[in-house]
């Protein structure tokens, strides 16, 4: 039986079937949860996956205690309930004045500690069927089954579906509620049908990779499509992507390696993230701190024009090496070039703050205070110059 | 009420204490579930300890986790302060990596004996009584005596730099500016945290200790205005909690952990529904109301 193409997915990467159904599983894992999480992430709720993880297993207590039985589905169908119950209290526990991570941290403690309670009666019990039980959360990717897969991928497939169907509908929902209450749209229903295919996704998630690993598998994809995009649609998209590369990339290394998946995964895609997180172009922590060199360079070069004696001696040789300066401290003739440069731009930028309201500009643009002879159309250049007395007696 | 059963809800109040003290300001900062992060950043810490020293004495392995817990909790605040990842977002990407370490250290060297998390460092409340030192003469139970030290460090903390964490935890802009050094004041609450939970995972488990330092803070959220007042409701919860739990537990031969933090949550759900800015409230008031008049 090949109802997800996965042999020749497997002959493609040139595995065995088993590793194949571990990468496919992971693939599908990643993407889903890349989706999905992004709701949670950009709302300040990363780690509502954590909640819902441990809230399922007061859930499993109680399917067991009716069931008798360790019966998967329907061990599988109390977690889910569980899971759901516990994500809709936290909502609860919100329309309080407590924050977010608060709730989830109470719903957390609630159930986990109820589970345990469950699990102490369960135990005491003596019922031999029950060995086992709380393990039943924390699967291994290795024991992975095609069938569960497909099950992944239907849920997976459904929620990516709903969430690209209704992307406008749920942004607006989730991130101004008032106004999507205003148009008219079913925000609470929305809502809970966000966080009933989380609760899947996660429910699901846990029984692959364990429920600590679901967490990062959550945020991760988010956090490193956050650093490179700005507008939802994009974010959304490229947190699927994430999650794809992050988990087929994670489960290939840990084949190869003979390590267990869920963990290499989850590395790959924190050093992602962190990586995403330092070189984002324009955002990253590097080139923040490259922008911000770049600046206090400007500005010391600018100061060290005006008062050669005392720059600071890095400033200087620079200044010397671009032949602006003499070794003997005289400044050269481009130097003093330079150094009108500076001066009128000093003189024109506090015109712009003493009269920038009173000058008319011919164009929408606000022009950028670091270079007004740049930016400013030429009409309104020549009003502030003459405000500054720079074609006047000056020059 | 037995001497251990008196033991018992001693080491579980002094837990409470502890945590109470320094539960209001995670609840506060945002960073409430801090304590369940750390509690599973410590495997590593235990890993290492294993592969360096191939021991899995409580002295050793407490001083290994306390040292990945501080890893965990430094990690956040890292991550936190470059400013491009809210810090639930930071704290979802600090401690599963560090976990990912640990199960893989453990499956890649140490599969052969048994190490995990339950049996190494996640103590059972039940069993404190039976692990003592002699002080003076005097048989106490030794989670007791190490969680009394807790205890007396967070105290000390907490009233020496009362001010000063008041401040930042509410304004921290305004700590910059008059001085204060917020990002080290969070540091150091921070890696309290992360010492109270790594001693009280030994003595009570892990998920009593999360507990503890969530639920009596966001109870005493609901009902309290000032700093002070809540830092005294979270101790009394928590005391309340340990008390009614281990009642409980008694009564139903129930786990006492998992009994003690149901009461907590008890006390929560009370003061969700009944405080002055409750549903019980909101709902009364929206009765009150005169329905709104047309322009």
């Amino acid at each position: 039986m090949d109802r997800l193409g996965l042999d020749s997915l497997g002959a493609l990467l040139g595995l065995p079937y088993t590793d194949t159904v571990v990468v496919a599983g992971a693939l599908v894992l990643g993407v889903t949860s890349g989706v999905l999480g992004s709701f949670a992430v950009l709302r300040g709720r990363s780690l509502v996956g954590d909640a819902i993880a441990h809230s399922t297993l007061p859930g499993v207590c109680v399917a067991f205690l009716v069931l008798g039985t360790k019966e998967v589905a329907g061990l599988l169908a109390g977690a889910a309930v569980a899971g759901l119950v516990a994500a809709l209290l936290m909502v609860a526990v919100e329309r309080s004045r407590l924050r977010p991570d608060t709730a989830i941290g109470v719903v957390l403690s609630g159930f986990f500690s109820l589970g345990i309670v469950l699990l102490t009666h369960i135990t005491a019990g003596g019922n031999a069927q029950q060995a086992g039980l709380e393990s039943f959360l924390f699967g291994q990717a290795a024991g992975l089954l095609e069938r569960d897969v497909a099950v992944m991928a239907a849920v997976g497939a459904a929620g990516v579906a709903a969430v690209v169907l209704l992307r406008r509908a749920l942004a607006a929902t989730l991130f101004d509620r008032a106004y999507a209450a205003a148009i008219g749209l079913p925000t609470r229903a929305m809502e809970i049908a966000v966080t009933a295919f989380l609760v899947a996704a996660v429910v699901i998630g846990v029984r692959l990779v364990g429920a600590i690993l679901m967490v990062a598998m959550l945020a991760v994809p988010t956090v490193t499509a956050r650093q490179l995009a700005d507008r939802f649609p994009r974010v959304l998209v490229l947190a699927g992507i994430v999650g794809a590369v992050v988990g087929v990339t994670g489960a290939l290394l840990a084949t190869r390696g003979q390590l267990p998946t869920g963990p290499v995964v989850v590395l790959v895609g924190v050093v992602v993230a962190l990586l995403a997180v330092v070189l984002a172009p324009g955002r990253g922590v590097l080139s923040r701190r490259l922008r911000l060199g770049r600046r206090r360079r400007t500005a010391r070069r600018a100061t060290a024009l005006q008062d050669p004696a005392s720059a600071d001696p890095r400033t200087r040789r620079r200044l010397v090496a671009a032949n602006l300066l003499t070794p003997e401290g005289i400044l050269t003739v481009a130097g003093e070039a330079a150094r009108a440069e500076v001066a009128e731009h000093l003189v024109l930028w506090r015109a712009w703050i003493d009269h920038g309201p009173q000058i008319r500009l011919r164009d929408a643009r606000e022009p950028d205070p670091l270079d007004l002879a740049g930016t400013l159309d030429p009409e309104a250049l020549a009003e502030l110059r003459e405000r500054a007395g720079l074609d006047g007696g000056a020059r | 009420m037995t001497a251990d059963d008196l033991t018992i809800v001693l080491v579980a109040g002094l837990t409470a204490t502890a945590c109470g003290l320094l539960g209001p300001f995670l609840v506060l900062r945002r960073m409430a579930l801090l304590a369940d992060a750390v509690s599973h950043a410590v495997l590593p810490g235990i890993v290492a300890v294993w592969l360096i020293a191939e021991t899995r004495a409580p002295v050793p392995v407490v001083a290994g986790a306390a040292a990945f817990a501080v890893l965990c909790v430094l990690g956040i605040d890292a991550v936190r302060a470059t400013g491009l990842v809210a810090s639930d977002a930071a704290i979802a990407l600090v401690f599963p990596a560090l976990f990912s370490l640990g199960v893989l250290g453990i499956t890649r060297y140490a599969s052969d004996i048994h190490l995990d998390l339950d049996s190494t460092i996640y103590g059972e409340i039940a069993f404190t009584p039976f692990d003592v030192v002699t002080v003076g003469g005097i048989d106490l139970a030794r989670s007791g005596v190490v969680l009394a030290v807790v205890v007396l460090l967070n105290l000390v903390l907490v009233t020496a730099l009362w001010k000063e964490l008041r401040a930042t935890t509410f304004d921290p802009h305004f700590g910059r500016v008059t001085g204060l050094r917020p990002r080290l004041l969070s540091r150091l609450l921070l890696v309290a945290v992360a010492i109270t939970a790594v001693s009280a995972f030994e003595a009570v488990g892990a998920i009593l200790v999360v507990t503890m330092l969530i639920v009596p803070a966001a109870t005493a959220f609901l009902v309290t205005r000032s700093l002070a007042a809540m830092v005294a409701v979270a101790v009394a919860v928590g005391w309340v909690g340990a008390v009614a739990g281990h009642v409980l537990a008694l009564t139903f031969d129930s786990s006492i952990a998992g009994a003690m933090g149901l009461v907590c949550t008890g006390c929560f759900l009370v003061a969700l529904i009944a405080s002055p800015r409750g549903a019980v409230a909101r709902l009364l008031r929206a009765r009150r109301r005169p329905a709104p008049a047309g322009p």
